[in-house]
């Protein structure tokens, strides 16, 4: 059964991975223009870019959608002609990777000044989300049981009653996704117990995925009950129009993920990759945002529910953003990934049932 | 030819500016090596850390050279928060294992265990570097694996700024503060010479009292010297005050008694009579031009030894034309004149028409005061290399040693017998004191007078 949902997932990557023009393709010398490359949804950021419309109506917004670790490469392999202006990705380390590596040029502008620390590296490379990391759940299967609230909880948990959990508790592949990735990497620097963690969820034959999406339409389908480090924004839209859906912020840390974004250094229209990052960071920008996208704003003056003062008032104390910084590169060292992957393998798929 | 006059205030600020200028810059060349040194060296202990936390993570696992690349490597790194991060770590046989790709390495380096420092370029960022090597000894991987991490200089270069800026901020008020009590000191250490000559101006000329006395030592020389100089100044215009009354007492008198005889004169019928009257009108009228000539004479050696700069005076030359003069004078009589010179001529600074007026007055003198056989002589000599001496005897009847002092007082006249115009004498005391000289009186071998004059002179 795996083994067929891997397959139907690998196609279903490939579809993603094929790039979609959002609007009309464009000689993009044009100093109207603005090519924006992303790994994020196209819903979730178009509100965005028609607001940003609004106030930059001559500008023409080409939006090329990636998978993460694509997008990673083609900003490497591309010509500098053909560089986009604007690279937004959930990947934080990859991005960290490009800027560091001297894929970025500085953006110096007050708006700037209203970001937290950990979501501004350099002046080059922004974080403008506030996504945590959540564990979702099926509210009716989980009537009469004990919600875990904190990792070491969740272990307890699988340990206690695996019977219950088998086959029932999804997560990332980290294999295939950069963001399920660099989520599991954050666990192990963050977490004493995150290997043992892994050991129980490999137990219980926890099923792989390649994105949030899908799992929250399995636990609220009822196919599977339990969804470990999901991306929170997907999870808050979603159980905002399903009842069924149980968020867990866990207490003792949730993660907070932060889309990233830079303007390259061969940007064709780097004015105009500036003024789109300006208007995305300004809080103007984050209320469409909290509003219409699928995301949860940043700045610390935006109101509503998917705002991150919201989040911190509600559930205070847990959240711990992962930092922009070099030390995101660690997880992206050769010798460390394969090492970590092979760790992750033997503990998620230890015992792989063959059909 | 006189300078411009210039403000010692100034001057000194100014020259005090100026050094602490070039102390400042020196010390601010200093201060920037050691800020960028102090810099270097503490991001460098901390890139040393980072390596050697990667370092000691490299193992030989499964026939292959493995490293586990630690966490904390890079979030000590991230210490700099803004820095970007680079390293490698290639194997035992120089290939690359992991990490970036061609990173820079120090020229001519050789694998040890030990830390070595260097910057290069990377990827268009200058890039602070350090690289170390383990050696391994396993029997798949025997050799030097080697670790090159590298962080750019943003950090290092922020710190060095931050140290060298302070240092300067501090620097620069030090050397406020100096030039502010530079000129406190110099205002005060000025103050008494404005006071001394507030003083000096709020006197009235004719009624000079000394100057208070100063505690300040510095200045009390120069009141001192001040009070000294008033003093003499008065002492002179005393003396000139008298002079010229005693003078126009002479000249009055003289005049006098020429009026006198010629209004006898006048009334004289007796062409006999007249003749002896026109006798004493001549010899009142040469008594009085006389005194004409030398009070012009003593005028004129006091204003040339007020004004004139001292010429070389051949001596010798000038005594010998005088003595020519003189004996030319006296052929007619019986006076004798001797002239004894040392060997070597000699020479003396000083005003050669002064000095050659005194020794004729004294010539004169002697010629006057003598009997009719009177001898003369003049020697010429040297005591020692600075001084020399002249002479001057003549076999008249001298002057008694209680009257010596009164002689060269003006206007004495110690023989009434004698018409003189008592200025000889005291010319040439003017004269050889112009010429920084002593002149004595003595009594001569020949029973007459001597005069000793002592000048600074030297041979030629």
């Amino acid at each position: 059964m795996k083994i067929t949902f891997r397959l139907w997932l690998f196609v279903l990557a490939s579809l993603l991975a094929l790039p979609t023009l959002s609007s009309v393709k464009n000689p993009s010398s044009e100093s109207t223009s603005l090519i924006i490359y992303s790994a994020t949804d196209t819903d979730a950021i178009q509100p965005i870019i028609d607001a940003f419309q609004l106030i930059a109506p001559t500008t023409r917004v080409e939006y090329k959608e990636f998978q993460t670790s694509e997008l990673f490469q083609t900003i490497q392999h591309i010509p500098k002609e053909q560089m986009p202006d604007l690279v937004i990705s959930s990947a934080m380390d990859l991005q960290i990777k490009l800027v560091n590596d001297g894929y970025a040029q500085a953006f110096n502008d007050p708006v700037t000044e209203a970001l937290p620390d950990w979501a501004n590296w350099r002046d080059e490379a922004f974080g403008f989300t506030y996504e945590p990391v959540v564990m979702v759940y099926n509210k009716t299967a989980f009537e009469g049981k004990p919600i875990p609230q904190t990792h070491e909880d969740l272990a307890l948990a699988i340990r206690n009653n695996d019977s219950f959990f088998m086959h029932n508790i999804a997560t990332y592949d980290i294999r295939l996704s950069g963001v399920g990735y660099l989520f599991a990497s954050q666990d192990e620097i963050n977490s004493s117990i995150s290997s043992r963690l892994k050991e129980n969820l490999g137990r219980v034959m926890t099923q792989l995925y390649c994105c949030t999406s899908e799992i929250i339409q399995q636990i609220a389908s009822g196919d599977a009950l339990f969804g470990y480090n999901l991306l929170g924004s997907y999870a808050m839209r979603y159980a905002h129009n399903e009842p069924n859906l149980g968020i867990i912020y866990p207490q003792d840390y949730t993660l907070v993920m932060s889309r990233v974004a830079f303007i390259t250094k061969h940007a064709a229209h780097p004015e105009n990759a500036k003024a789109f990052l300006r208007f995305l960071l300004s809080l103007e920008g984050q209320k469409i945002i909290a509003q219409d996208s699928s995301l949860i704003a940043l700045h610390p003056k935006a109101q509503g529910k998917f705002t991150a003062s919201a989040l911190q008032q509600a559930y205070p104390l847990r959240f711990k953003p992962i930092p922009l910084g070099p030390a995101l590169m660690v997880y992206l060292d050769q010798l460390k990934q394969q090492r970590f992957i092979n760790e992750w393998n033997n503990a998620i798929m230890y015992d792989v049932v063959v059909p | 030819m006189t300078k411009r006059g210039y403000s010692l205030q100034h001057q000194l600020i100014i020259r005090t500016a100026l050094l602490m200028i070039i102390v400042f810059v020196v010390l601010s060349a200093g201060v920037w090596d050691y800020a960028k040194r102090a810099a270097d060296i503490s991001f460098n202990r901390l890139l040393n850390s980072a390596s050697l936390s990667i370092i000691e993570r490299i193992t030989v696992r499964d026939a292959q050279i493995d490293l586990d690349l630690p966490y904390a490597a890079l979030s000590i790194l991230e210490l700099a928060p803004d820095d970007k991060v680079f390293y490698e770590v290639l194997d035992h046989r120089g290939q690359h294992l992991t990490g970036h790709q061609q990173t820079p390495a120090p020229t001519g380096y050789h694998p040890t265990s030990r830390p070595e420092f260097y910057n290069a370029y990377y990827k268009g960022e200058a890039v602070s570097w350090v690289i170390q090597s383990k050696h391994l000894t396993a029997p798949i991987a025997n050799g030097w694996v080697v670790i090159k991490l590298g962080q750019t200089r943003r950090a290092r270069t922020e710190l060095a700024d931050e140290i060298f800026y302070s240092a300067l901020a501090t620097l620069f008020g030090i050397l406020l503060l100096t030039l502010l009590l530079v000129w406190l000191g110099v205002r005060r250490a000025l103050q008494p010479l404005s006071i001394i000559s507030n003083n000096l101006h709020a006197q009235p000329f004719n009624n000079r009292q000394p100057l208070q006395n100063t505690p300040i030592q510095e200045v009390a020389p120069l009141v001192d010297a001040i009070n000294d100089y008033q003093q003499q100044l008065l002492t002179n215009l005393t003396t000139m005050k008298i002079f010229i009354a005693d003078a126009s007492h002479q000249i009055r008198s003289s005049l006098g008694g020429l009026q006198g005889q010629l209004d006898i004169a006048l009334q004289t019928t007796d062409s006999h009579e007249l003749k002896s009257r026109l006798i004493k009108i001549r010899h009142e009228y040469q008594k009085l031009t006389r005194l004409t000539n030398q009070l012009l004479a003593h005028a004129l050696v006091t204003h040339r030894s007020d004004s004139l700069t001292p010429q070389k005076i051949k001596l010798n030359t000038l005594v010998e034309e005088l003595l020519t003069e003189v004996v030319r004078d006296y052929a007619h009589t019986d006076i004798e004149f001797s002239y004894t010179a040392a060997d070597q001529p000699i020479q003396l600074p000083g005003d050669k028409i002064s000095l050659k007026e005194a020794l004729k007055n004294l010539l004169d003198n002697a010629v006057r005061y003598g009997p009719d056989n009177n001898q003369i002589d003049i020697t010429l000599g040297r005591i020692d290399e600075q001084t020399i001496e002249i002479i001057i005897d003549d076999s008249g009847p001298g002057i008694a040693p209680h009257q010596r002092r009164q002689a060269l007082q003006r206007f004495s006249c110690l023989n009434p017998a004698i018409s003189g115009s008592g200025l000889g004498l005291a010319i040439v005391e003017t004269v050889i004191q112009a010429h920084q000289g002593t002149l004595k009186l003595d009594r001569s071998p020949h029973g007459g007078l001597r005069v000793f004059i002592r000048l600074p002179g030297t041979p030629l």
